[in-house]
């Protein structure tokens, strides 16, 4: 277990003062000895752990897990869970900085990254779900999704006091979210904005920002009749000052991985940094968590000033559309063992001018802040996505294209073939489409994609 | 009624709306669901006409060039048959108005646009039904409709227009559900296939033209009424969508035995239930009728429970004794709706079954088997013991 912790970033002090904690929290969550080991082995395997920033980025995922798992019997007296729900996390990290006695939590990340990447035991979460009503099959439902109703399934989340969900992006989670409420008796609460968007518009996306922010005000009122005390705007605030710092720091990774040759790290680490976005930390946890960022942010830049990398220098550069999976690092790792760096995804762009999709856009509401999220790639219309990625590709002068559509999303999953035509007529670089599910390790099919990816390697490499 | 003359009429309507669009009447089609106020467009002057073909295995493989298949096949048909441009009712569109529904019609529509060879207009739907900026919200996209329509089609939307419209529009409806509610004799006066035509016929046909046919139906069926009992089990059919050309699932339960009465979909068959206001604003009274008022489609918000006392509300009425669920495949929201109410419908002991259907012929045989056993089943439940 203490190697575990340090290879997670506890420092020798924090250890002792955490592991009866983190031992209560592994017992009721069934993590074994047997379990440890594999998370050690996995940890070396697929991941720069070395490297003191990736250790606390894993810390900060451990904890978040531990402090879930301990939430009801550390007294905390209101839950509130969030899931899919954009910007959600910043009202969570305003509660949990205001409050004792309220515990926010967005379990899919930590769940995923601890459960997923580190101990490889995240299949019986989907298993649960499927074992409900969202059953495996062609339907293909989300496992993101299914993440959650998992959890709820096997006990290992507390109940929460409300349940939290937006429909921005789909049907499957309001759905789940009805169905918990209808089942469980769950009380739920869903906030939405109307994607009708029109081709003309790009990138004007007003009227679905400020749709979105009246439904997030109405939102707010909901969690503050559950929790008793007003959340004021300028405790949004506070959190959006502090998360754009947090994503600065993200950013500058982004630029630098992007600008390097070879890159400095490899293409696992990019979920340890995206999937922090949703993890409602509350301030002070958050300014911990920047910490971790530009700590690695130093480390990658001393590398790079040495002229280190993860792959040899003229590794074909790769532009992913979806993130790395967020719960098994199998596939960015062979594709660095095959050669090739993903230096970008598509979530890292948005609609307006090449800016990373997470920045707080320049408004004082701080709820129309919160909405910018629909500026991003995954929320925008087709036509506005494959501008988005068009103008990424172009600026990033990629090699390649990954296009691994996420199956269990009828919404992005249904702009990727026409993404691919566009990208190979528009720029004349290869594109390799993977039916793909982002959160179920049970997708990966090591010699097909082995195959697969070592073609789409000399295709990159007969053309250049 | 006399049926030559609408089967003409239907087979006619393709000439007579490539006559009128000669003379430069817009043809504006839009997606079903119930979503989208013909009244507006048909009091633009211009012809509406509800895009719902389906079944056909054809145009919704065709699809699959463009989208994987985990796009619906109704919706993949909608993409096959204007890629395949052989059915007149899609080649001959001037605009779609596509209302912003399920993430199937919402990619449809998109991929439309992306083609831009046609004007689209995206009606955006508030998937929340109860609170009053969404009605406020798509009130707005409604007057947004029109502003759009007269641009398109130079002509003024007055609202002395909409409210003809929404009175034609009433009539239907509640011709509709005339017909319908005759269905709760013990001898239906006719067979759920023929309602459901009929239902889709007036998704293509003048809407005038309907109106009288369905007068003239409902005062035949009325004076035909039987007062034996048919033997059939009668069953509810619920599902997102039953297509224009779809019936195969009908065909397979009449020929097992079953007699479907009544039916709750959401997209494919023209929503009758509810009138809509003619007082007032137009544009809020038809906001208030095409959103708040209905029976939510399985898309929206906190839908289940709604759809379900709709559901168990029609069995009882129509003396339903089974329930057959027919879900299209990928149909993620129906898919998982359908656990609960098969749950629910089990704690009252009325038999269920699921099916789905990806308009695959090489399905009808094990379908065909599962309809069988289930109609046998419900034979040997309490009503028909």
């Amino acid at each position: 277990m203490l190697e575990l912790l340090t290879l997670c970033g506890y420092e020798a002090n924090e250890m002792e003062m955490e592991l009866p904690r983190v031992r209560k929290a592994f017992t009721k969550l069934g993590i074994t000895n047997e379990d440890i080991e594999v998370g050690k082995k996995r940890l070396t395997t697929y991941f720069d752990i070395e490297l003191k920033g990736v250790r606390k980025l894993f810390g900060v995922f451990v904890r978040e897990l531990v402090n879930i798992t301990l939430a009801k019997e550390e007294g905390k007296k209101k839950i509130i869970h969030g899931c899919m729900a954009p910007s959600f996390e910043i009202l969570g990290s305003a509660l949990r900085s205001n409050s004792k006695d309220v515990f926010v939590l967005v379990p899919n990340p930590p769940f995923m990254v601890v459960f997923g990447f580190i101990f490889d035991k995240f299949v019986p979460i989907l298993e649960a779900a499927e074992k409900q009503w969202m059953k495996s099959g062609l339907v293909s439902h989300c496992a993101m999704v299914k993440t959650r109703l998992g959890l709820f399934a096997l006990n290992l989340i507390p109940r929460p006091d409300l349940l939290i969900t937006s429909g921005s992006l789909c049907e499957t989670s309001p759905k789940t979210n009805d169905l918990l409420h209808e089942l469980y008796d769950i009380p739920t609460h869903c906030y939405d904005t109307v994607q009708d968007r029109e081709f003309w518009e790009y990138p004007d996306s007003t009227r679905a920002i400020q749709l979105s922010a009246k439904g997030m005000r109405r939102m707010v009122q909901r969690v503050q009749e559950e929790v008793g005390f007003e959340i004021t705007d300028e405790m949004l605030r506070e959190v959006l000052r502090v998360k754009g710092s947090f994503t600065a720091a993200v950013n500058k990774i982004h630029e630098l991985i992007r600008s390097s040759d070879p890159v400095p790290i490899g293409s696992t680490h990019d979920n340890l940094m995206m999937w922090l976005g949703p993890v409602p930390l509350s301030i002070d946890s958050l300014i911990l968590a920047t910490d971790a960022v530009n700590t690695l942010y130093n480390e990658l830049q001393e590398r790079v000033d040495r002229g280190v990398g993860a792959l040899e220098k003229g590794s074909p550069k790769i532009f992913s559309i979806l993130p790395v999976h967020h719960t098994d690092p199998r596939l960015e790792h062979l594709v660095n063992q095959v050669g090739m760096a993903i230096v970008a995804t598509d979530m890292e762009f948005n609609a307006t001018s090449g800016l990373p999709a997470s920045t707080v856009a320049a408004t004082n509401d701080p709820y129309e802040a919160m909405s910018q999220y629909l500026q991003s790639s995954l929320l925008h219309h087709l036509g506005g996505r494959i501008s988005i990625i068009l103008e990424a590709c172009k600026r990033l002068k990629v090699d390649g294209v990954l296009n691994h559509y996420h199956v269990g999303c009828r919404s992005v999953a249904g702009d990727a073939f026409i993404i691919k035509d566009e990208i190979t007529k528009k720029l004349g670089i290869p594109v390799l489409s993977l039916e793909w599910e982002n959160f179920d390790p049970r997708v990966y099919q090591h010699e097909q994609y082995k195959t697969r990816l070592e073609l789409f390697k000399s295709m990159i490499k007969t053309r250049g | 009624m006399n049926e030559e003359q609408l089967a003409k009429h239907l087979r006619d309507r393709p000439v007579k709306l490539k006559e009128a669009k000669e003379k430069g009447v817009k043809i504006i089609g839009y997606f079903p669901g119930n979503y989208v106020p013909e009244e507006i467009i048909y009091a633009s002057g211009a012809i509406p006409i509800c895009l719902t073909d389906g079944g056909n295995p054809h145009p919704a493989d065709t699809a699959l060039s463009v989208v994987p298949q985990i796009i619906c096949p109704f919706a993949r048909a909608q993409l096959g048959e204007r890629l395949l441009k052989t059915n007149p009712y899609y080649s001959m569109l001037d605009m779609l108005v596509a209302p912003i529904t399920c993430q199937h019609l919402k990619k449809v529509a998109e991929i439309w646009e992306y083609y831009g060879d046609i004007k689209v207009f995206k009606l955006g739907i508030p998937h929340q039904s109860d609170g009053n900026f969404e009605l406020e919200y798509f009130t707005d996209r409604l007057r947004a409709l029109k502003d759009r329509l007269e641009a398109f089609t130079g002509k003024e939307i007055t609202n002395a227009k909409i409210r003809e419209a929404i009175e034609l529009y009433n009539r239907m409806r509640g011709l509709f559900k005339n017909i319908s509610l005759l269905r709760r004799n013990l001898s239906p006066p006719l067979t759920a296939l023929d309602f459901v035509k009929l239902n889709h016929a007036s998704f293509y046909a003048d809407p005038a033209f309907m109106v009288d046919t369905l007068e003239s139906l409902c005062k035949e069926l009325e004076k035909s009424q039987r007062t034996d009992k048919s033997n059939r089990p009668r069953l509810l059919l619920v599902g997102p969508n039953l297509a224009h050309g779809d019936y195969e699932i009908l065909k397979l339960i009449e020929a097992a035995g079953g007699e479907v009465v009544v039916e709750e979909l959401c997209e494919g068959m023209r929503y009758y239930w509810h009138p809509i206001g003619n007082n007032g604003d137009p544009f809020q009274s038809l906001a208030q009728g095409y959103l708040m008022d209905r029976v939510p489609c399985a898309f929206m918000r906190s839908s289940a429970k709604k759809r379900l006392d709709f559901a168990l509300q029609l069995i009882a009425d129509f003396r339903a004794s089974g329930v057959i669920w027919y879900e299209l495949q990928c149909c993620e929201a129906y898919d998982q709706e359908s656990y609960y109410f098969s749950k629910k419908m089990n704690e009252r002991n009325i038999p269920m079954l699921i099916v789905e259907s990806n308009y695959d012929i090489s399905d009808a045989g094990p379908l065909r088997n599962r309809i069988d056993a289930f109609i046998e089943l419900v034979k040997g439940g309490p009503d028909h013991a």
